[in-house]
């Protein structure tokens, strides 16, 4: 499966906003078989902050593990924000 | 609808003298309204002249939000550098966005700008949601040409929100000391608290520049001050008052 965070917006900096956009794709997720990857693609999303990703993407990972791939991208704040996940949760996510 | 600011409330606000007022109307550098009530000509200010003065003038808007994360009883601020919840905040945060990503200089770090913004902001709000002292929301003002950032908030402070998951903490000094060096959240059990160490990062990678004070201590974060050294301040700052540069 991919996933755009476009569609959750440009602007993702809120753990509000986070969390309300894991609760309303959780569903979407049950569709997922035990061998899929999820890829996350960041193209067209402006500003990602460690908040929004935190509700978003830690969970992600807590579920998928090395499944969820997170396609490489040039923007500084998310690459930024994903390695400070990294370093609060202690976790590598699976970049490509 | 646009409030009007009688010369008085612009003096304060403003954190200036009347007799200054007069003097910018006279010279063309701020004119006033007037108003005639019966035989005598009042002077007023609109709210938006207010704004489009503090838009331009940096120094004016840095006054205006010290004094209003200072007093104790804050002057009401112009809507336009006023985010009395999130929402708001989350509306004028893109409209940054976007004056930001015009600016082909600032192409390749204006999410990091934003996400920085967005940060402290959010901050504000996620720990002091049905907490706030006196004045909820916060102060949300910038300037393109200064590329100055200013945010404040009449919270709790640093000290008592992290006191909630660190009660040893016994100043404010300390507080923000931990805030910004180690991953511990305000909003225990709830696992938080990356967000100033993100800004940290931030700042000395990018060539930032940060102030930020909270009660009656104060840090100044830039690539050549990579220490967290906190100082203590003269004032008090109940909430948090913070500076980018970038």
């Amino acid at each position: 499966m991919i996933i755009e965070l476009k569609k959750f917006g440009q602007t993702l900096t809120s753990r509000e906003e986070g969390r309300e956009a894991f609760a309303a794709f959780k569903p979407t997720l049950n569709i997922i078989s035990d061998r899929e990857s999820v890829e996350i693609v960041f193209t067209d999303v402006n500003t990602l902050s460690p908040s929004w990703a935190d509700e978003f993407l830690t969970p992600l990972f807590k579920q998928f593990g090395k499944r969820l791939i997170l396609k490489e991208t040039d923007n500084l704040s998310v690459s930024t924000t994903l390695s400070t996940l990294e370093k609060v949760h202690q976790i590598k996510f699976v970049r490509n | 609808m646009n409030k009007e600011f009688s010369i008085k409330e612009a003096a304060i606000l403003l954190d200036i003298s009347i007799q200054t007022l007069r003097r910018w109307d006279k010279s063309g550098r701020f004119i006033a309204q007037r108003k005639k009530i019966g035989k005598v000509s009042r002077y007023y200010y609109r709210e938006n002249d207010i704004e489009d003065l503090l838009a331009t003038n940096f120094p004016s808007l840095l006054k205006v939000a010290k004094k209003w994360a200072l007093d104790s009883a804050p002057p009401e601020l112009p809507r336009r550098f006023y985010c009395p919840d999130s929402s708001i905040f989350k509306a004028r945060l893109s409209g940054f966005e976007y004056n930001l990503s015009q600016d082909p200089k600032l192409a390749k770090i204006f999410p990091l700008i934003v996400a920085v913004t967005g940060e402290i902001g959010n901050n504000s709000f996620d720990h002091n949601l049905g907490n706030w002292p006196d004045v909820p929301g916060i102060f949300f003002g910038y300037n393109l040409n200064q590329k100055e950032v200013i945010l404040a908030d009449r919270g709790q402070g640093f000290l008592k929100t992290l006191q909630r998951v660190r009660p040893s903490l016994s100043d404010y000094s300390e507080a923000l000391k931990v805030a910004f060096t180690e991953f511990l959240s305000g909003r225990s059990p709830e696992k938080r608290g990356n967000g100033l160490k993100y800004v940290r990062e931030v700042v000395l990678n990018y060539h930032f520049k940060l102030f930020l004070q909270s009660g009656d201590a104060f840090l100044n974060l830039s690539k050549r001050n990579k220490t967290i050294k906190i100082n203590t301040a003269q004032n008090f700052i109940q909430g948090s008052y913070t500076l980018i540069s970038y």
